[in-house]
């Protein structure tokens, strides 16, 4: 077998080319033993009557980007949903399986799901700063809002924060403006550093630059590649082409399946499914 | 509906067969006039040149269709292998003259022993019409039989070239020796069937990473 | 090709025609619609201007500092003023908002983001709308029944019940729509931060609704401010202060609109004056609520930025 990675500029090592299809029969625990940071077995979800997920199963390895890619209503974004279990909180939704961050079940009984929230941030579709807060106040709310009272800690959080949502140079002299005052792209921006401000370990973005123009996308993209050096990072995008710039590893559902999940340059240079192969290439949907 | 990629595909697949064909007959030509002591340089060198234009054309369609379709999957092998097999026809056109040439330099040939070549560029046309067959067909096993020829291609290449570096006693071989333009004419003859055949089983490959995506394990 | 030109050539011609042709007409109705829309405007505001007129005309003369802070004089003679009018107003209102304004805030919440469409929501909202429309005398004799029986006399407490219970409904309508207009995904924000669910509610969705609660709450204020039938039931009226002692609690008190209709019972020329100078004042306790909303409590800035737009 040829080493694929070879030209390959994303973070997958040639093992993994050589074993492209992630090997389902991993328990848990090994998964985390082999550096996964979250892994998802016999993830079931419905909405109503409706089966919204059908058997998920794969594991994220820590510091990479995965993207879902899908037709409209395919599940990837009901699938994100339920990794930080945002999804439960849908009227009428239901959830059956597991998801493992690091070794801990978060679906487990007696684990808090607001706990879990903490640690798994989530950035969505359209900006949404809270409106009536400052910039200041926006990336400083999860932490006032949990209790925290240190104003030293919270000044030097809210800063790192900024910077680290690459947002900081641009709003450094006002950070007293109103949060929703700025442009989009930065708005979404706002909103990246907020979920920061938590210290989260995975990131979870559900579409993010999908409300956005092309040249604020790209550089959420780019401070995407920047953020992965501390944070696992999960994507849903409808836009192909910025998953396969993006993500180190690419997933695709269908009508609620994943189809197929492997690195992203064997994706889309070599997919092993049909529908994958016809879905990518603009064939359908 | 037609995806827009697919117009700029079949136009790139159309300057494709162009070239094949025009590179089945320069070499057909080349090895004729061999044969038959006739045929026109200028001809085979227009249509090398031709080749050589169209190799172009393709890059520069292939490089506009990535950037405006950022096509994927079987159409992004498709496009990146009509870089490669494009260049494969170009040289082929480059063989033929070349072959064209080394006839003019040498003159007359009549009194040589013809065989070793024609027997080769047996080998080499089938390997020729073997791989634009695969390209057509998108059959992915042309590569292995390809190799297979490649092989006999070498060998045949590798025994020739022993023969003549060693002293012999024969007749007719010495009757050869006797006049260098004979050994000399086959012998770099042979040598442009062989890149020939090279060329052949690189658009093998290309048909296989084509249909399959990987790399042909020979390279 | 050359078929299908032509009857593409054709149909262009035909709708450019029937543009033409409407052309006229569409100018005409459209002067015609914009003359109605503007005199339908007018004839709204006549009975607004010419209240508003009619009030400062024959009301401005009546004020003065005396008017303002003294007790009613001589019933026969004039003089004095409705200093226990404008406190009683003040206080009643003051006290039912206490009751009303948190207990319809937190109801309209419990109904927004508590009760999705469960079957006693459903009920809630329903009687919250007969509430709505409820004749307010009808609420003034329970007051009077509740308390005013019970308690032995005219007093406020009973007075600004009765007034909390007209409130209560509007406060808990307006927060629960104006809620309900706050995107979803601010609330999503909030949990995904890992705040807890009230906290959320409280310091992050209401607060996005701000804008609108509170202009909810005016409106129900005004409203109150104005109410006399549940007043009659349960305050009464006197032309005394409110005394903040214990007793104070279990006397009768003053109200504008109490002291309105009282002074407009008198066959006397200086009670119709006082009478209309009270409505003056009444009037601009209304409308300096409002403006104090409008210019002090409502932060235009975020609203002017596209947040919350109520």
């Amino acid at each position: 077998m040829i080493n694929y990675q070879k030209g390959s500029i994303a973070a997958v090592t040639s093992e993994e080319y050589a074993n492209s299809s992630v090997d389902y029969k991993l328990s848990s625990a090994q998964a985390y033993a082999r550096g996964y940071k979250v892994s998802i077995r016999n993830l079931n979800s419905w909405f109503g009557v409706k089966q919204a997920l059908k058997n998920i199963n794969f594991d994220v390895k820590e510091n990479t980007i995965t993207s879902m890619i899908g037709p409209s209503g395919c599940g990837k974004t009901t699938l994100i949903r339920c990794l930080n279990r945002m999804n439960e909180m849908t009227p009428g939704a239901a959830v059956k399986g597991s998801v493992y961050l690091d070794d801990v079940d978060i679906y487990a009984n007696g684990i808090d799901p607001v706990t879990i929230k903490r640690r798994i941030g989530m950035v969505f579709q359209k900006p949404n700063p809270f409106p009536t807060m400052s910039i200041y106040d926006n990336v400083a709310a999860g932490l006032k809002l949990n209790g925290i009272r240190d104003k030293k800690l919270i000044n030097e959080i809210v800063e790192e924060s900024l910077r680290g949502a690459a947002l900081w140079d641009e709003v450094k002299g006002e950070l007293g403006k109103p949060g929703s005052s700025i442009s989009g792209g930065q708005q979404q921006r706002l909103c990246i550093a907020r979920a920061l401000a938590m210290q989260p370990e995975v990131l979870l973005m559900d579409e993010p630059t999908s409300a956005l123009d092309p040249i604020a996308s790209a550089k959420i993209e780019e401070l995407l590649n920047d953020l992965k050096k501390d944070l696992t990072i999960i994507i849903v995008t409808h836009n192909m082409q910025q998953a396969a710039r993006v993500s180190d590893y690419t997933a695709f559902m269908y009508l609620g399946e994943m189809v197929e999940y492997g690195p992203t340059k064997q994706i889309f240079e070599n997919p092993q499914k049909e529908l994958t192969e016809r879905y990518i290439s603009g064939k359908f949907g | 509906m037609t995806r827009l990629l697919d117009l700029g595909i079949s136009r790139i697949s159309n300057i494709i067969m162009d070239m094949a064909t025009l590179s089945v007959r320069s070499v057909d030509r080349a090895i004729e006039a061999y044969e038959k002591e006739s045929g026109s340089k200028d001809q085979i060198f227009e249509w090398s040149e031709q080749l050589r234009v169209l190799q172009d054309e393709v890059t520069e369609l292939a490089v506009e269709l990535i950037a405006r379709y950022q096509p994927v999957a079987t159409d992004l092998r498709f496009i990146k292998s009509c870089m490669e097999i494009s260049y494969g026809f170009s040289r082929f056109g480059r063989y033929a003259y070349d072959i064209m040439d080394i006839l003019g330099t040498m003159g007359p040939l009549s009194h040589c022993d013809k065989n070793p070549v024609l027997d080769m560029a047996n080998t080499a046309r089938e390997m020729i019409h073997l791989s634009i067959k695969a390209l057509q067909t998108q059959d992915k096993d042309a590569a292995k039989k390809l190799y297979e020829m490649d092989d006999t291609v070498d060998a045949l290449y590798r025994k020739y070239l022993r023969e003549i570096i060693t002293p012999t006693n024969k007749k007719e071989m010495k009757n050869m020796i006797t006049d260098p333009r004979c050994y000399l004419s086959t012998l770099l003859i042979l040598r442009y069937l062989e890149r020939i055949s090279d060329h052949a089983c690189y658009i093998g490959d290309s048909v296989h990473y084509i249909v399959t995506g990987a790399s042909s394990p020979r390279r | 090709m050359g078929d299908i030109s032509s009857i593409q050539e054709k149909r262009r011609s035909v709708i450019q025609d029937a543009i033409v042709r409407q052309n006229k007409k569409r100018r005409l109705m459209d002067r015609v619609f914009t003359g109605v829309t503007i005199a339908c405007i007018a004839l709204a505001m006549i009975p607004l201007g010419s209240i508003l007129i009619e009030v400062v005309k024959n009301g401005a003369s009546a004020i003065s500092v005396e008017f303002l802070t003294r007790p009613q004089g001589s019933i026969v003679s004039g003089g004095g003023g409705i200093g226990p009018a404008i406190q009683g107003t003040l206080l009643v209102v003051g006290y039912a908002s206490l009751i009303g304004v948190p207990v319809g805030v937190l109801a309209g919440i419990y109904l927004s983001e508590y009760a999705g469409n469960n079957r006693f929501a459903y009920i809630v909202r329903f009687f919250n709308n007969v509430m709505t429309g409820m004749p307010s005398i009808v609420i003034g004799i329970v007051g009077y029944i509740l308390i005013v029986l019970a308690v032995g006399s005219f007093n406020i407490t009973a007075g600004a019940l009765a007034l909390s219970i007209i409130m209560i409904p509007i406060v808990v309508g307006v927060t629960e729509e104006t809620l309900k207009l706050v995107p979803h995904s601010i609330r999503e924000a909030g949990h995904s931060l890992g705040i807890p669910k009230w906290r959320v509610t409280l310091f992050i969705t209401l607060r996005s609704a701000k804008n609108g609660v509170l202009t909810g709450i005016v409106l129900a204020l005004s409203r109150i401010s104005g109410e006399t039938a549940p007043l009659i039931m349960t305050i009464l009226g006197t032309s005394l202060f409110f005394q903040f002692t214990f007793e104070g609690f279990t006397d009768p008190v003053d109200a504008l609109p109490l002291r309105i209709f009282r002074l407009a019972a008198l066959p006397y020329e200086h009670a119709e004056s006082f009478g209309w100078g009270a409505a003056l004042v009444l009037i601009l306790i209304v409308l300096s609520l409002s403006m104090a909303l409008r210019f002090l409590v409502l932060d235009r800035r975020y609203k002017a930025s596209g947040g919350a737009r109520l």
